[in-house]
């Protein structure tokens, strides 16, 4: 089959995109310009929270029923003007990774034309790699979980993290779960972050008993609780950006949640929490971030100091 | 600058990679000469003959194998010649595997390899590769007159040759007394394991644990050289399994970085 290529005009670039028709959602007939265009149509809203993060690309060529893979590398080819940083590898193994930065709509589309489904930042940005600029709770719920538990504990680490004076953000992973994201004010180092989640995360597992594990071995936890991962902050360590898509049936997206809405979530008679979140696709996304905007925007995010948070904590959660 | 011990090249497929093996380890035993006690003069050797009791030079000496108690059959130069592996100065690799794949009891002695000017495109090409597939090559190697199987590892920068134990250099443990499958009691077995998470750490640092005797052997000798009083012996404090408290634990580290002057607080790797 020859392969088709269309070039087109995004912004100021020409880029040349190819195998449109390509299915890569099988079970619901989406294609790579369905991908495309979803990620055209969300660019403008999407970009800041790509911008100036190490990427790590998670592709599918011959869609999500085949192999895929990672890529921390600038793939090849990958045209001069898309943005890019070589930093450390974080294995410490090997000296130098070269990453890709998603820094305007030619660049994300041309990531999309590589049926990179899936896309991975830092929590940290370009001139502060270092210093994360949030925090992650990687809620994920085992497999006889129900949505009112996992809700419950969200709300529950929304309740600590707000008695210290903090005010986090939430989202759907686009998968089972859900992200919880403490916006961090600068200065502080992965360590100190990484710190401050184990504390949050012991402080809420103990708070909620067995609604909560902190087992790291899938085959320990108890299949009706939550796992809190506390460990995705670090030099290398990524989280599915906000309204990245997910290589999973129906093409579901990570939506930034409103709180009202994980509280409804708790009242909900849905038993599993994916079908909860299995609204926010490629396909109705573009249309709810038109109707109701972007959760996570418009609000000025309070960033926390450590210092000062810490000293709270001590007091009350003893 | 190391000295190498062996060059050759890393063949594999149609590629071959020219190298040169240095060592990768260095023993720090601290090394003792015998004296007679009276003169402190060095004791010595000498080859004597068990039958006449006269010294021996070398150019009478032959090598023996003992088949039976008391019985040995003599080789020569020729016999050992014969079995002699060819002198290849390649490094051959057969297969490749994950490294998690092959027990570490396995692995006798590390080299590093460097590529010659000629060879360094491909020997990062292979150290690259390795690294990403998560896997090792596994070799024969000649090395002065003897073979071995070899792994090749990536390590930080280098491709590392690490000399393997043959099969049936491992010792099978079916010939120890060893508990089989019992059944564990559940809570026995929780707080074991609580045990383990309450020690457990994410990285390994082998800076943590000094060599002690080596330290402290090297300051007796230091004041026996010099004359002073002999040095008082540290008492080793138990610090392990102390559960830290992580407030504690922040505090400091915030603390710490405020003191710096608000200056970067720099990752252990220093990323940027």
């Amino acid at each position: 089959m020859a392969s088709q290529r269309v070039d087109v005009r995004i912004g100021n670039r020409t880029l040349s995109l190819s195998n449109l028709d390509k299915v890569l959602w099988p079970r619901d007939g989406y294609t790579k310009r369905d991908l495309i265009a979803y990620y055209e149509g969300v660019s403008a809203t999407m970009i800041p929270y790509l911008e100036n993060r190490p990427l790590t690309l998670e592709r599918f060529p011959n869609g999500i029923d085949a192999s895929s893979f990672f890529e921390k590398n600038v793939p090849k080819g990958m045209p001069e003007w898309v943005h890019r940083v070589t930093l450390a590898s974080p294995g410490g193994t090997r000296s130098k990774i070269t990453y890709v930065l998603c820094n305007d709509a030619p660049s994300l589309i041309y990531l999309a034309n590589l049926a990179a489904i899936v896309l991975h930042v830092w929590t940290s940005r370009v001139g502060s790699i270092a210093q994360p600029d949030f925090v992650l709770f990687d809620l994920d719920p085992g497999e006889h979980c129900t949505l009112k538990t996992l809700a419950t504990v969200t709300l529950a680490i929304r309740d600590a993290l707000a008695s210290v004076g903090l005010s986090p953000l939430v989202k759907t992973s686009g998968g089972l779960g859900l992200h919880v994201v403490v916006p961090l004010a600068g200065g502080h180092s992965y360590e100190q972050a990484k710190i401050f989640a184990e504390i949050v995360a012991r402080h809420v597992a103990a708070q909620c008993g067995g609604l909560v594990t902190l087992e790291r071995m899938i085959a320990k936890r108890r299949p009706a609780a939550v796992y809190i991962d506390y460990v995705q902050v670090g030099h290398g360590k990524t989280l599915v950006a906000p309204f990245s898509v997910r290589a999973r049936d129906a093409a579901p997206v990570s939506w930034p949640l409103d709180w009202s809405e994980v509280e409804a979530f708790k009242r909900s008679r849905t038993p599993v929490p994916a079908d909860a979140f299995a609204k926010y696709t490629i396909r109705t996304v573009p249309k709810a971030l038109h109707q109701q905007g972007d959760r996570w925007s418009g609000r000025s995010w309070k960033r926390a100091k450590l210092e000062t948070t810490i000293g709270r904590a001590r007091k009350l959660w003893r | 600058m190391p000295r190498a011990i062996w060059s050759g090249s890393i063949s594999f497929g149609l590629v071959t990679i020219p190298v040169k093996l240095t060592g990768a380890v260095r023993s720090h035993e601290l090394a003792f000469h015998m004296l007679h006690a009276k003169d402190e003069g060095r004791i010595q050797y000498e080859r004597t003959c068990s039958i006449d009791g006269k010294k021996v030079p070398w150019d009478e000496i032959v090598k023996g194998y003992e088949y039976e108690k008391g019985e040995h059959v003599v080789l020569t130069d020729a016999d050992f010649e014969r079995i002699d592996p060819k002198v290849t100065h390649t490094i051959d690799i057969l297969e490749f595997i994950e490294l998690d794949k092959i027990d570490s009891m396995f692995f006798d002695q590390p080299y590093y390899l460097e590529p010659t000017k000629t060879g360094r495109h491909a020997y990062a090409l292979l150290r690259e590769t390795l690294e990403q597939s998560g896997r090792v090559a596994i070799a024969r190697v000649v090395i002065r007159t003897k073979e071995y199987m070899a792994a090749l590892k990536p390590s930080r920068d280098a491709l590392v040759l690490d000399l393997m134990r043959w099969a049936n250099e491992i010792v099978d443990p079916s010939s120890l007394d060893l508990p089989g499958d019992e059944k564990m009691p559940p809570a026995e077995l929780k707080m074991a394991k609580m045990l383990v998470d309450s020690m457990s750490v994410e990285e390994f640092e082998p800076e943590k644990f000094p060599n002690r005797y080596r330290e402290e052997m090297l300051a007796l000798i230091e004041a026996r050289v010099s004359g002073k009083e002999l040095p008082k012996l540290k008492k080793v404090a138990p610090s392990r399994g102390k559960v830290v408290n992580l407030m504690d634990v922040l505090e400091r580290s915030l603390k710490e970085s405020k003191r710096e002057g608000g200056e970067k607080s720099r990752h252990k790797r220093g990323a940027a």
